[in-house]
């Protein structure tokens, strides 16, 4: 759908991040800003492996989604704490400001948006799934793009939301852009949102009909992402359309 | 491989691009692979992805037949492509 192109090399190196700024964005949740010699400007939707190395030599390695623009100084990476995880419990508690890991990328040409593909454009996201649409959101407002978009994204109570501000601010510009909350573990009295999980109907009543043509990016658990591509073909979209990026037993 | 659907969640073959890096000089997870089971066409990136940062099984989406396996073994990287019959690449002009 985006006639995405291999043309530039893959290959990557390792490449040494350092922690400039710690953002805690919910109490699981922290973004971290990468200042990275070498770093290629990436698109909207790639992510990078990081690679942690325990003094024994031991490796562990894990993917995560890139929430920062391109036209951003530094990148972010926001990272869902997993308490059983081998590299999440690290990047969400123990960092500091000044401290080098290794990453890679960026990386993957599939799951990628850039305002040049044009719109309309469909996101759905549950819970930290948030971060690789978040950065085609940023961008989308950096390029001063106007096309439809849509946002639909889940969280389970309202301390969870990811981006809250930010994307009350991004919703309110008046450039096209139309964000939904859902929360699906309770919500405040005042709350305006919709209550429950993503499903058909939702997708239907607050989404972009399969008649425009949106271009749709699902990420997020499992089986959110799973049962949201479904109804979505159910409901007419063609699967060309559809781009969707799991979180699976790797995240952690 | 040892791996198969249902001991562990799939995910998009988009997360096994930094693997598939190591190996092709070309981003492949958006190339289209046709699949030599069923014959239907798909894009790497959408294909169904078993495995982690040691290695991967993809499948296919139509017919859940091992479309390419890659591996990083103590000997090397070990790709297994038989069940490919044509993996086509877009490189733009």
């Amino acid at each position: 759908m985006t006639d995405n192109i291999a043309a530039a090399p893959a290959r990557l190196r390792w490449l040494t991040a350092e922690v400039v700024e710690l953002i805690e964005e919910t109490p699981r949740a922290k973004s971290l800003m990468l200042s990275i010699p070498g770093w290629s400007r990436h698109r909207p939707g790639q992510h990078v492996d990081v690679r942690l190395t325990a003094e024994d030599g031991y490796q562990a390695q894990r993917s995560y989604s890139i929430a920062s623009a391109p036209e951003a100084d530094h990148v972010m990476l926001t990272v869902d704490r997993i308490e059983e995880g081998e590299v999440s419990p690290y990047l969400t508690r123990d960092v500091q400001v000044g401290d080098r890991f290794e990453l890679r990328g960026p990386i993957g040409g599939y799951f990628v948006w850039t305002a040049a593909v044009g719109g309309p454009l469909f996101l759905v996201a549950g819970g930290s799934g948030i971060a690789p649409l978040m950065a085609m959101l940023r961008h989308r407002a950096a390029a001063k793009a106007t096309m439809p978009a849509v946002l639909l994204y889940s969280s389970r109570i309202f301390e969870d939301i990811i981006y809250r501000e930010e994307l009350d601010a991004l919703a309110t510009r008046g450039d096209g852009l139309q964000v939904v909350h859902t929360l699906t573990r309770g919500h405040p009295a005042a709350w305006a949102g919709q209550t429950r999980r993503i499903d058909r109907d939702m997708l239907a009543s607050d989404g972009i009909a399969a008649g425009e043509r949106p271009k749709i990016f699902i990420c997020g658990p499992t089986p959110l992402v799973e049962s949201a591509a479904r109804s979505l073909q159910e409901l007419g979209h063609e699967p060309g359309l559809i781009r969707t990026e799991r979180f699976g037993p790797t995240g952690g | 491989m040892g791996v198969e659907p249902g001991d562990m969640p799939a995910l998009d073959g988009n997360a096994a691009a930094g693997l598939l890096s190591e190996l092709f000089a070309l981003d492949v997870t958006v190339a289209h692979f046709t699949c030599a089971g069923c014959g239907a066409e798909g894009e790497l990136g959408g294909a169904r992805v078993y495995g982690g940062t040691m290695g991967a099984i993809f499948r296919c989406i139509a017919c859940d037949g091992v479309v390419l396996r890659l591996v990083r073994t103590p000997a090397g990287l070990w790709l297994d492509m038989q069940g490919t019959r044509k993996l086509v690449v877009p490189v733009g002009s």
